[in-house]
């Protein structure tokens, strides 16, 4: 993984942050610094408490949007017909996506060995389960009568009336709580040790026994260890396919359709690679501050940043190469309306949205190819916002320009979105924030038992056990 | 959704009578007539239809006659919408009008009706008429008794006898057919005061006055099948002008003669629905037109009529060799129709030259058949009648003036002042339903009955009287004028003696008494002449100026709105949300122009501009339309109220602000083309309150077309044919189409063979049927009254009013905010396409392009893409092939819509049909015409073309109850039941008795987007175009 030449024992206090060969965490010595630096990150800053209440307040503004369009019905957001769907099913797909690189980094990574997830693992798989938490809310938020939600399970009722089993949208209801029940599973299962880590510090009562509770009794027998590499494997496994299968069905919503520039059979890889793309750029966008204000600098090192920025590049070509089949496609294909409708989406009405498209997910991520710009973390957190939005605004390019531009030219529109959609957007924000920031002071963000384990052996030896271990 | 109300006996024709409860003198008619419908319950479900809301149902206990709960009853009337005197059949419900039908019988409409005639019903339930007599105290009108009104005005009469002012006195009528004129002058006879105006704004007066001229008849019947060239002056004879149903009937009629059709040509500034429904557009200079004709006569017949083909062609602008050709083929296309139109100084004149050249071409008694005419236009008196009353008015020589439905404050041109004069009358009486600018002037209002409530005849045609009956109890506490009339001389002494109890009365003893009456009332229809009116004055016309010397660069070209005429359709929402046929804008007046003069002046579209001329100044944003001359400016009449209730007030702008006092000196015609202007770019921008998205097809193929030529041929593809279906190799019986098997008649086995309920051969007979439509685009004229219909029957709201968009920081307010986002709610919608290759914003002028006309509307696909996506099965297939959308199920994921090819499925925003919300599209008591066979749909359902499920299920279960199979064509859905034009056809396509199974196997026949595989059950018949014949010769 780290190409550099190792660094001088005269180096290593100043480069804490770089790698050397067979020693992933130079500046890490015993395990007592590992228990002491982690939980430390765990005390409340005033800094903290501000960010939690930008996140709530801006949580409060998105329920306030919501329950005034719920009110007044789906016209008060910019919705204009025959684009059906907007802001709402954007965001939906692009905090699904947004999940997949955390369980890529947990699961995916877990299983090739790559050591580099270690350290950043907790918090992509955090970031996973509560992406999947938001996106889940827009499919019914963006429901005509959201009240009425339930209809899309399949639940025994006396009229036998059943959902319809052909809908992509039935298939995503499946995708997206099955998803939501292993990410969270597979998360809670590797926080278990660490729970108890946590509980045996803990002096409040009340909280000892919640955390109790939620370690299972953990008591560092080699019987439980056992269970629990078992049980990681397992849900690692199980995961695994998920972040293939979960996007690869949302990508049916679109490719199962008539729309052109949606049916397409590119989508569902299309739509994994991207996934992962823009789950790596929010990886980033969260995980650099976190290392730098809970001062982990020597546990996220430049060399995950450089590994992860390596894995954004490859998404990134991965996902520039569909956008150009996509275009081959459509001119191969010679079907008059999809070629109208790429050149509309790329010369036309939306060139603008396409070209940021463009800019952000193809341009803007070749930076990667240079070494200097990887190992800049400054860099890579101004890139993975532009990730960001390049990601929300593909998904903007396939949804509207889509719509709007279909084979009724009478019916050709344009789209506006209004304040509650802009509102409902920042809404989800500020309940993924309010979740990831409660998180990240109640639980440790970066996984201790893990670190532990790629502690090089000569300074565990000299370590005495304590804490989870 | 579908309406499985036990149909029980046919649809009954007759009287009200008995139905209605007495009641007594200045009670409030509205709430006696409320308690009546509480009690059947139907108001509730009505007004309640939503799927959370509990109501009680309780039966009458002693039911009134004629009343079954659920079942229509249909009344016999007059339409009073404009003075052709169609024939109506309306049907109601538990009392209350809920829709108006042409009536198959009558001799005008043939079972047609057009927009504004459908839309007659909301203005019986319009909510801003007047809920009972006025009077003006204190500067302010304040509700009185009819006693005290009547009483008023018995002494304001008695007075202006006595001082002798009676015989300067005023009484302005809109004008309409049949013997309330004859009455109303006998009346005022008999009160000592002159005749009355008969005034219509749109009446084609010019036209009239050379048809008395030359015929003697004010207008001839026009018989376009008899013609193999059809040339129209500037007579927008498709638009509104003249009788708009019996000519768009005859038209069609024409068209659909195919390769054997006229070819139709028209001349004239602007190109109108006529003019695009015309194979050829001649773009002459406005007032140039009569030029033309003269030039043609010439030519025709050599003589010397002052202007050569060439010199006309040189003054209207137009290429010297098209005038030459139409010279050519009127010589060698016999019989021709030749239509004077026009709305110039000059019209009357023309008319004469074209009544000329029909007479040299052999026409007249051919294609022109005065004596086979139409009567609508008898007794109409001249636009310069009520300009020179005005003059009256103002110089105080009025005492008294009466108004009725007119509402010459709004229609007549800025510099005749009309409502400043109005107000120097003393005392002025209105006999209006509603408070437009005219009567909210008046010191008396005398509210008339609703032409649905009131008594009446009408005389279409020569010997054939259609009666005019109520066809409910009065909404409101209003009055039939002529009952008031009748009041007034029983007040009388001396004129008591002369009028029987009411005017219902005194129509019966005209035709022959109570019995003849009640003996003609189911049909409404009886030989017998209508009392003649007087003759009205003529009045000496007053020139304006002239167009040539008028100032500006720019001709101003005004005409008359298809949808709200004069203006008197704008208190309709239905009207105002019916996109115009032509510009498809909506709730707003647009100042038309050429794109080529909007680049030139450096105006986008949506860009405020200011027109002046010598009269005044108006400021409107622009639509670039390419149908127009490059330096002329239209504008449609019709909007700009400031009074006539909360649908009119506010919405557009008033043309006739800008216009001249200019009168055709023959006829006393107000012409509408009579100023130059100038226009420059004013401060702002509007977002177009259009339908339209792209103008063109963009070869598409959704609207196709043959030529005459290859129709002859037996060639019957098109160059969209490269994408073929497999829809053709699946038949069933009788439809191109098969019956889906796709959806969910495998019933969840996909191995299985057995289609259950979804087999034709199933037990059940569910799948017998294959309800199918064909919609012939040779004979559809793109007029929308099929749109209208559709809202009236299927409960469609209407979403343009300003009010109805978000009530908290909108980004869009104002008038059709909704449509502007593109949400109009109309299931069938008439797309117009121009084929040509750039986009119609941005093109030279370029008079030769052709326009194509297609209704759209849910295609009921066999393979619908809309089914498999819905995640509830809220829209299915069901067995007879109906594409079902069920709206209690629907959770408004729109995913349907989405995948809906053809963009037919509507979505309801707002809680458009909930009484509590701002955005209720249906304010007490618009909801009293709303089906009750058809679900108000609630906020966040998907919406769509149902095929009229309700009708469809009636006439089943009427036919099971009498034990019967279904009879082939025994019923129809609205839009083909309106269609002026008979171009739509609907039926089942699986039994060859139905007539639409032979338009499907018409070899024009094709799907649109066959490609996709949907096999719709939406057919079209291509259009036929007809080139010029020296073309099609050379070739």
């Amino acid at each position: 993984m780290a190409t550099l030449a190792p660094p001088s024992p005269h180096d290593a206090p100043h480069r804490p942050n770089i790698a050397a060969a067979g020693q992933p965490l130079p500046a890490i010595r015993d395990y007592e610094q590992v228990d002491r630096e982690i939980l430390a990150t765990l005390r409340p800053t005033k800094g903290w408490f501000a960010l939690l209440l930008v996140a709530v307040a801006c949580l409060g503004l998105g329920i306030a949007a919501w329950m005034y369009q719920i009110q007044q019905g789906l016209g008060v957001a910019g919705y204009n017909p025959p684009v059906m769907w907007g802001v709402y099913i954007i965001t939906f797909v692009f905090w699904i996506g947004i999940g997949h690189a955390g369980t890529l980094i947990s699961a995916i990574l877990f299983l090739f060995r790559a050591g580099f997830r270690t350290t950043i693992y907790r918090c992509a798989e955090a970031m996973t389960v509560f992406a999947v938490m938001t996106a889940g809310l827009f499919p019914i938020l963006h429901l005509g009568r959201p009240w009425k939600f339930f209809w899309l399970v399949p639940y025994p009722n006396w009229r036998f009336i059943w959902p319809q089993f052909k809908s992509p949208l039935v298939w995503d209801v499946f995708a997206i709580s099955t998803y939501l029940t292993i990410s969270a599973t597979f998360l809670f299962i590797g926080l278990i040790p660490d729970i108890a880590t946590l509980r045996d510090r803990e002096r409040n009562p009340v909280k000892k026994r919640i955390l109790s509770a939620l370690s299972f009794g953990w008591r560092n027998s080699e019987r439980e260890w056992r269970h629990f590499a078992r049980a990681y494997l397992f849900l690692a496994a199980f995961s695994t396919p998920l972040v293939l299968s979960v996007h690869s069905v949302v990508s049916f919503d679109f490719a199962m359709s008539l729309v052109p520039g949606w049916h397409t059979t590119i989508f569902a890889p299309y739509f994994v690679a991207g996934a992962i793309f823009s789950g790596m750029g929010m990886v980033f966008t969260i995980i650099i501050p976190i290392r730098k204000f809970f001062r982990l600098e020597h546990y996220v090192t430049l060399n995950v940043m450089d590994a992860g920025a390596k894995l954004t590049l490859f998404t990134s070509l991965v996902v520039g190469c569909a956008y150009l089949v996509e275009f081959f496609i459509a001119w191969y294909g010679a079907v008059p309306v999809e070629q109208d409708y790429f050149w509309n989406r790329l010369f036309g009405q939306w060139w603008w949205a396409a070209w940021i498209m463009l800019t952000c997910n193809m341009i803007l991520p070749l930076s990667l190819f240079s070494q200097r710009l990887r190992r800049n973390p400054a860099w890579l957190w101004i890139l993975s916002l532009f990730i960001n939005l390049g990601m929300w605004f593909e998904r903007f390019v396939i949804i509207v320009p889509g719509l709007s531009h279909e084979y009724e030219p009478w019916q050709w529109s344009g789209y506006i979105p209004t304040w509650v959609d802009y509102s409902i957007l920042l809404g989800s924000f500020g309940w993924f924030f309010m979740w990831f920031l409660l998180f990240i002071k109640n639980l440790p963000v970066v996984a201790i038992t893990e670190v532990k384990e790629i502690v090089p052996p000569k300074v565990r030896a000299g370590h005495r056990h304590g804490g989870g271990h | 959704m579908s309406a499985d109300q036990a149909g029980i006996g046919p649809p009954r024709v007759g009287t009200p009578e008995g139905q209605s409860p007495g009641r007594a003198e200045g009670t409030v008619q509205r709430r006696e007539f409320l308690k009546v419908l509480g009690v059947t319950g139907a108001a509730t479900t009505l007004v309640g239809c939503y799927s959370e809301s509990i109501e009680k149902l309780i039966p009458y206990v002693v039911s009134p006659d004629n009343t079954v709960p659920g079942v229509s009853n249909y009344y016999a009337t007059t339409c009073r919408e404009c003075p052709a005197g169609c024939g109506l059949l309306v049907e109601t419900r538990d009392g209350r009008a809920i829709k108006a039908e042409g009536n198959p019988d009558h001799p005008v409409n043939r079972g047609a009706l057009c927009a504004r005639g459908q839309a007659g019903v909301q203005g019986l339930y319009n909510p801003d008429r007047y809920r009972g007599p006025m009077l003006r105290e204190g500067g302010t009108l304040v509700p009185t008794t009819w006693d005290r009104a009547i009483q008023t005005l018995s002494t304001k009469l008695a007075e202006a006898r006595n001082s002798g002012a009676a015989a300067g006195a005023v009484f302005i009528n809109q004008h309409e057919q049949g013997s309330f004129p004859a009455f109303l002058d006998q009346w005022l006879a008999s009160q000592g005061l002159p005749p009355h105006l008969s005034y219509d704004a749109e009446a084609p007066l010019g036209a009239i006055a050379a048809n008395r001229a030359q015929y003697g008849v004010a207008w001839p019947k026009l018989d376009f099948q008899a013609a193999k060239l059809v040339v129209s002056f500037a007579a927008d004879y498709l638009d509104g002008w003249g009788l708009t149903v019996p000519q768009q009937l005859a038209f069609a009629e024409a068209r659909a003669r195919l390769e054997g059709a006229p070819r139709v040509v028209y001349i004239g500034a602007r190109r109108s629905l006529t003019g695009l429904n015309s194979d050829a557009w001649i773009p002459a200079r406005p007032g140039t037109v009569k030029s033309v004709a003269d030039a043609l006569l010439g030519a025709i017949t050599g003589r010397a009529t002052g202007v050569t083909l060439a010199q006309a062609a040189d003054q209207a602008g137009v290429s010297a060799a098209a005038l030459e050709s139409l010279a050519a083929e009127l010589r060698s296309a016999r019989p021709s129709l030749l239509i004077a139109g026009g709305a110039s100084e000059r019209a009357a004149d023309m008319a004469l030259t074209v009544a000329e050249l029909n007479r040299v071409l052999g026409n007249v008694g051919v294609t022109v058949k005065p004596f086979e005419g139409f009567l609508a236009y008898e007794g109409v008196a001249s636009q310069a009648a009520v300009r020179a009353a005005a003059e009256q008015m103002a110089a105080g020589r009025v005492a008294l003036a009466f108004v009725r439905g007119a509402n010459p404050a709004h229609t007549t041109p800025a510099p005749v002042k009309f409502a400043e004069a109005f107000q120097k009358v003393p005392f002025k009486v209105s006999f209006s339903s509603y408070p437009d600018e005219t009567s909210s002037l008046c010191d008396l209002v005398l509210p008339d009955h609703h032409g649905l409530e009131s008594w009446g005849d009408a005389e279409p045609v020569r010997g054939t009287l259609g009666l005019q009956q109520p066809v409910m109890d009065p909404v409101f506490n209003t009055r039939a004028t002529a009952d008031v009339l009748i009041a007034v001389a029983k007040a009388n002494a001396a004129t008591a003696f002369r009028y029987p109890a009411d005017y219902r009365a005194w129509i019966a003893s005209r035709i022959g008494g109570n019995a003849a009456l009640a003996a003609a009332l189911p049909t409404g229809l009886m030989r017998g002449a209508a009392l003649a009116a007087w003759a009205p004055r003529p009045v000496a016309a007053k020139s304006g100026g002239g167009l040539a010397a008028s100032a500006g660069e720019y001709f101003l070209y005004a005409y008359h709105s298809p949808a709200l005429g004069d203006g008197r359709g704008a208190n309709k929402p239905w009207l105002q949300e019916l996109p115009d046929p032509v510009t498809k804008i909506a709730w707003q007046t647009v100042i038309e122009l050429h794109p080529e003069t909007a680049k030139k002046l450096g105006i986008a579209e949506g860009d405020h501009a200011t027109i002046e001329t010598g009269q005044g100044s108006l400021t409107a944003p622009v639509y670039l339309y390419i149908g127009l001359r490059p330096d002329t400016i239209a504008l449609a009449t019709g909007r700009g109220h400031t009074a006539y209730g909360r649908y009119a007030e506010g919405c557009g702008a008033n043309v006739m602000a800008l216009l001249p006092v200019a009168e055709d000196a023959r006829s006393g015609a107000q012409a509408l083309v009579s100023t130059k202007a100038t226009i420059r770019k004013a401060v702002g921008r509007s977002l177009l309150v259009t339908t339209e998205g792209s103008g063109r097809q963009h070869g598409r193929g959704i609207a196709r077309a043959l030529t005459a030529e290859q129709l002859a041929q037996g060639e019957t593809h098109d160059e969209h044919e490269t994408f073929r279906g497999q829809a053709k190799t699946e038949f069933l019986p009788g439809l191109r189409s098969p019956v889906a098997n796709d959806a969910q008649g495998d019933l969840g086995d996909p191995t299985s063979k057995d289609k259950g309920q979804y087999d034709p051969a199933h037990w059940s007979g569910a799948a017998k049927r294959r309800w199918a439509m064909t919609i012939d685009l040779a004979r559809c004229t793109g007029c929308s009254a099929c749109v209208t219909a559709c809202y009236a029957e299927n409960n469609i709201p209407t979403v343009g009013a300003s009010w109805q968009g978000p009530q908290f920081l909108p980004d869009r307010t104002g008038l059709g905010s909704n449509i502007t986002r593109g949400r109009e709610m109309a299931w069938m919608r008439l797309e117009r396409y121009f084929e040509i290759d750039r986009e119609p914003k941005d093109v030279e002028f370029d008079p030769d392009f052709e326009t194509r006309l297609i209704p759209m509307l849910c295609q009921h696909c066999g393979n619908a893409p809309c089914e498999p996506v819905c995640p509830v099965y809220a829209t299915y297939h069901s067995p007879d092939g109906l594409n079902v959308q069920v709206y209690n199920r629907c959770v408004g994921t729109r995913y349907c819509s989405n995948n809906c090819p053809y963009k037919v499925r509507y979505f309801n925003w707002f809680g458009y049909g909930e009484p509590n919300r701002q955005q209720y599209a249906f304010p007490e008591p618009l909801h009293w015409q709303l089906n009750p066979d058809v679900t108000v749909r609630a906020k966040g359902v998907m919406e769509k073309c149902t095929f009229c499920v309700q009708r469809i299920r009636e006439a089943q279960n009427r036919a099971k109850l009498e034990n019967r199979e279904l009879q082939p064509d025994e019923f129809t859905t609205a839009c083909a039941q309106a269609c002026p034009s008979r171009a739509i056809v609907f039926g089942d396509a699986a039994d060859e008795k139905w007539s639409v199974t032979r338009r499907i196997e018409d070899a024009r026949a094709y799907h649109v987007f066959e490609e996709l595989n949907t096999y719709t059950a939406v057919v079209y018949l291509k259009k036929v175009n007809h080139p010029p014949r020296a073309a099609a010769a050379k070739a």
